[in-house]
């Protein structure tokens, strides 16, 4: 009896031991990746990726590291962005076949996979194992930026949502709060609403100018047309009747919210119009606005982080290093401005090399360590990301910002992507600019939405209809 | 001596040195003239390499201008002239070809009278002349993305100089906001480009102009002719050549002006700057309306060669 | 002699115009100089900052470290090397064009009809015609394309230099037993020196600043100054100070280009000896 009770006691605890041991050898997404490019080594990859900081990326550590561990040499080539979508459509159509793997923005895959550029990764994912570490793309991205229709055409591999920066120390001021509250009749706390934004703005630049104005914003054109497909849809606007696929940007919403911009441009510093990334970059960083929103990276550099890197040598001194606070944009529901996306061409002569390498890219443990490269321009997109205690760790505020990523991702908003979203964006583009040159707001709208239908008759309304019914479907299209 | 006397006496040269060459020598069949081909032989490598790289790019938009190649439709069928019958409807066209005249017809003379005068004032000796000529040139070899981003720079509110420069002379801070207002856009991209090209047209005019003949010059001032009254009888007869297909090449290339403007205002406020050639990279190159485009090139080339061959009879360029 | 006569007030006056002048032409080049000595917080410094701290040249350091300096030499490259045969292969046709009326006028306005095709609409065929030839990406492929683009340019100029010139120089070489070669060689081209070298100049500048062509016929072997500026403007970044030592270490070359061989400028032979 007690020999047969230690043989099953062995017996379980063996069991136990190798069952253990095998879920500790399961394999990951970046290991299958690694192993099954084996059979390629000596092969070159090439990879289209965004000109400048973003590429340092696969120039300096992904693509060294994949080659170490593959024998794949990565051939990058740098695109400015603004000539990625044209380039790799040109080498689509004739036949050229130079690219292998590709970075996307989510809003052009729907042109892209309607021309075939755009190699269907379904098979793919699970010859090589990687529907589990999919899942675990924070549910914004991988719900909205890796499908058209239901075909995989890349992996969300960019977390770019725009979060509100505001000065804690400014906001905290006790003189600063007991004078708001006497005027407002209220505290006075980071603005949850584009009208509370409006009080707060305006009061601290009475307060504070020249010195600090309460906010700044990039306003040129193509940054606020993202700003305003966001606050649009905040304030409860749609951008396309959906039966009748007739556009209603020129609502009273759409009015409401240009003729707000400009109003705001009152209390921001003066030229604000003319504001890039750069611009509001640095009169943040420099103590100028007390408030601005943009992209994650603004949260890193404020802080300091990385900044000490050579190549970030072009970010303007921090002045404000541990005053930061992050918060929500008003209304709650940011943009989800541009990101990225890896894909692979259709026209590819590696697919499975190329796919490989993006997998990895894209996998938990591999992207983990990308997204805090201290010169990366990749922003956190999985929900390991945002809880990373490593990442948590890099300065004292980080905690916050992850969190305020995290909340971002989940509320976030898509990016309007349609067939030829480039034209509606363009007409956007123009009404931005002139709104600031001091044209009627209910007219230009009037104008765009006359144009947004002429597009849409152009391309074929049922064609458009059935896209933008797949476009207004997920979860990121409008506010839920 | 008129260009028709010039030929006559470079025919009666060729025949005298066809001769001369048989009396040196050299072996030729009889009756032949081995010059006769010279001439063909001198632009044979130019022509060769012209129709090498233009003839393919002119028939493909040629024939694909009579298609439906858009993004997503490769339409190969013929489409007839739908292309072009909507290039005649399409108001943001017209108004481009506008603008682009606009800025062409002030932006082209005030180049040639400055680029004139400047060499004028460079065209005797002076003390590191060399410098003065090497930095003027300056504009001209920074690639008009830069002089573009530069310029947007410049024009800053904030951060550029220029509104600081007004500033102090106007005694208060003057928020100029010289790519947004539509009053100062046009201003901004005509220094830009009047800055950046008019280097240019004095570097060639001072090329022609120390060509000038200095005993006709001399002689007419022996004969008591006032500075002026020289300068227009004999100096400008003179430089015409040079001068007249200076203004031509300008006059084209201000007509496919595009760095500057996209730089400066990407064709905004709206589409109020926006010429021919950013409406094309817009259609062409953003949005992939392939044939539309090459209809649109057709379009301009049309205009355009219609205006060059006006403007080569009247300033008797090809006699 | 009255003031205005002088010569040393009109030197004088000469001299204050060539100095404006200069100030205008310069200042945007100086500002954008500048920069590649400017800190970030003096780039985008309120008010603006004329004259940097220190000047120091880590960021040109830095373009030749990371090898962003060589697409300048690439571009020294394509542009001088599609100039020199541009130059040879245009002004022998403009010789025959002007001295013998080949082609008549039809030629000389097909020629120049070439400079009218506007570029965006060509680019994609080219493209298409690289791809088949091979020759994208290649150094050959964009002398190739930037010789032919620069022949009308060339070939107009130069029939402009070439007709001023007097016939007699040339029938008198003729008549002392010159083939035409030689009456080319050693007669016409060092008479039209000026007309050569601001032409030249010219040619060289269209096609170091040429950006659509380098943009889309290059990927990575060849890329140009000119492309590789646009990579320093990001939508989430902007290396001001790369941009302006780029330019910088661009610029350098042809500057001393065109100051050195400016005695070309001067008459090379006098006209005199022909009068007599």
């Amino acid at each position: 009896m007690r020999l047969i009770n230690t043989v099953a006691w062995v017996g379980a605890v063996a069991g136990l031991a190798m069952s253990w041991a095998s879920a500790a050898t399961a394999e990951s997404a970046a290991e299958i990746a690694v192993k099954e490019a084996q059979k390629y080594k000596g092969q070159t990859i090439t990879i289209v990726w965004e000109a400048g900081l973003q590429a340092l990326d696969p120039l300096n550590f992904s693509g060294p590291k994949w080659e170490e561990l593959t024998g794949i040499k990565v051939k990058v080539i740098e695109v400015a962005t603004e000539e990625m979508f044209t380039k790799i459509m040109q080498d689509y159509r004739a036949g050229a076949g130079a690219y292998d793997a590709l970075n996307v923005i989510p809003a052009w895959m729907p042109d892209l996979a309607a021309a075939g550029a755009l190699e269907p990764l379904d098979s793919y994912v699970d010859k090589y194992g990687y529907r589990d570490e999919l899942q675990k793309i924070a549910p914004t991205y991988r719900d909205n930026q890796m499908k058209v229709g239901d075909k995989i055409f890349g992996f969300p591999d960019d977390g770019d949502v725009f979060v509100m920066y505001y000065r804690k120390d400014i906001f905290g001021d006790p003189k600063l709060q007991a004078e708001f509250k006497a005027k407002a009749g209220r505290d006075l706390t980071v603005p949850k609403t584009w009208k509370e934004f409006d009080e707060v703005g305006q009061f601290l630049t009475d307060k504070l100018a020249p010195q600090t104005y309460g906010a700044a914003f990039f306003r040129q054109p193509p940054y606020t047309m993202f700003m305003f497909e966001e606050r649009f849809r905040n304030e409860g606007g749609k951008f396309f009747d959906a039966d009748s696929m007739k556009a209603t940007i020129n609502s009273d919403v759409g009015v409401n919210v240009l003729t707000d911009m400009r109003n705001e441009n009152k209390f921001m510093p003066p030229g604000v119009e003319q504001f890039g990334f750069v611009e509001n970059l640095a009169a943040f960083l420099q103590g100028t606005s007390a408030m601005t929103i943009s992209w994650p990276p603004y949260g890193r550099w404020a802080a300091g982080y990385g900044t000490d890197q050579e190549v970030l040598s072009w970010v303007p001194k921090s002045t404000i290093a541990g005053k930061v606070g992050y918060a929500l944009p008003p209304g709650g529901h940011p943009e989800l401005a541009a990101g990225f996306a890896l894909s692979v061409a259709s026209t590819s002569k590696n697919k499975d090399a190329a796919y490989l390498f993006i997998q990895w890219l894209n996998s938990e443990d591999i992207s983990m360590q990308r997204v805090q490269l201290p010169y990366a321009l990749r922003d956190p997109f999985r929900d390991s990301h945002f809880t990373s205690a490593e990442y948590q760790a890099k300065w004292p505020d980080a905690k916050e910002y992850l969190a305020a990523l995290g909340e971002g991702a989940k509320t976030g908003l898509l990016d309007l992507s349609l067939l030829q979203t480039d034209k509606y964006e363009e007409v956007l583009r123009q009404a931005i600019s002139k709104l600031w040159a001091g044209d009627d707001p209910k007219a230009i709208l009037d104008t765009a939405a006359g144009e947004w239908d002429a597009i849409t008759e152009k391309i074929g309304v049922d064609k458009q209809k059935a896209v933008y019914q797949g476009w207004a479907a997920k979860s990121g299209a409008y506010p839920q | 001596m008129t260009a028709s006397d010039r030929g006559t006496a470079s025919g009666m040269s060729e025949s005298t040195a066809s001769a001369m060459v048989g009396a040196s020598g050299v072996a030729t069949p009889a009756g032949v003239a081995p010059d006769r081909f010279f001439k063909y032989w001198l632009i044979v490598p130019a022509i060769f390499l012209l129709l090498l790289v233009g003839l393919f790019p002119l028939i493909y938009s040629l024939v694909v201008s009579f298609q439906s190649l858009t993004m997503l439709e490769m339409d190969y069928s013929f489409a007839g002239f739908t292309n072009y019958i909507a290039l005649f409807k399409d108001a943001r066209l017209w108004e481009s070809l506008l603008h682009t005249v606009i800025i062409t017809a002030i932006a082209l003379p005030i180049e040639l009278v400055v680029g004139l005068l400047m060499a004028q004032l460079f065209l005797e000796r002076l003390p590191g002349r060399q410098i003065f000529v090497s930095l003027l040139v300056l504009p001209t070899i920074i690639s008009p993305i830069v002089a573009g981003a530069t310029w947007r720079l410049l024009f800053d509110n904030r951060y550029g100089p220029i509104n600081q420069i007004v500033g102090w002379f106007a005694g208060e801070p003057m928020p100029l906001l010289w790519t947004i207002s539509p009053y100062l856009v046009y201003p901004a991209i005509l220094l830009c480009e009047i800055w950046q090209w008019t280097p240019f047209m004095f570097l060639i005019l001072l090329a022609a102009l120390s060509n000038v003949d200095k005993s006709l010059t001399e002689a007419a001032e022996i004969d008591g002719a006032g500075y002026w009254r020289t300068f227009f009888k004999i100096v400008l007869p003179s430089i015409w050549p040079v001068m007249a297909i200076a203004i031509l090449i300008r006059g084209l290339d201000l007509a496919r002006i595009f760095d500057i403007i996209y730089a400066l205002t990407a064709g905004g406020p709206g589409t109020m700057t926006e010429t021919a050639s950013i409406y094309a990279y817009v259609q062409g190159f953003q949005q992939f309306e392939t044939s539309y485009t090459a209809a649109m090139a057709f379009l301009i080339i049309a205009l355009l060669t219609a205006l060059v061959t006006w403007a080569i009879r009247r300033m008797g360029l090809a006699k | 002699m009255p003031l205005m006569r002088r010569p040393g007030t009109v030197l004088a006056m000469r001299y204050a115009a060539a100095i404006v002048l200069t100030i205008f032409f310069v200042f945007p080049v100086y500002w954008l100089f500048i920069i590649s000595f400017k800190t970030p917080d003096e780039i985008f410094a309120f008010p603006p900052v004329w004259y940097p701290k220190s000047i120091q040249f880590a960021n040109y350091r830095v373009l030749f470290k990371d090898g962003d300096a060589e697409t300048v030499w690439n571009s020294l490259v394509l542009a001088g090397v599609s100039t020199v045969i541009a130059m040879a292969l245009g002004t022998i046709c403009a010789y025959s064009l002007v001295r013998f009326k080949t082609g008549g006028e039809n030629l000389a306005v097909w020629i120049i009809s070439q400079r009218m095709m506007p570029p965006i609409a060509i680019v994609f065929p080219i493209f298409l015609l690289y791809v088949f030839f091979g020759w994208v990406d290649s150094f050959h492929g964009l002398i190739i394309l930037y010789t032919a683009f620069s022949l009308p340019y060339v070939i107009w100029m130069m029939r402009g230099y070439i007709e001023d010139l007097p016939l007699e120089l040339e029938e008198s070489a003729l008549v002392d037993g010159c083939t035409r070669w030689e009456v080319l060689w050693k007669v016409v081209f060092p008479m039209v020196r000026s007309g050569l070298f601001a032409t030249a100049v010219f040619t060289f500048v269209f096609a170091w600043n040429d950006f659509l062509f380098a943009l889309v016929l290059t990927r990575t072997e060849v890329v140009t100054y000119t492309v590789q500026v646009t990579h320093y403007f990001g939508g989430q970044s902007n290396f001001w100070a790369k941009i302006a030592a780029m330019s910088v270490l661009g610029t350098i070359p042809v500057f001393f280009a065109v100051a050195t061989l400016q005695r070309y400028l001067v008459r090379g032979i006098s006209m005199g000896a022909v009068k007599g």
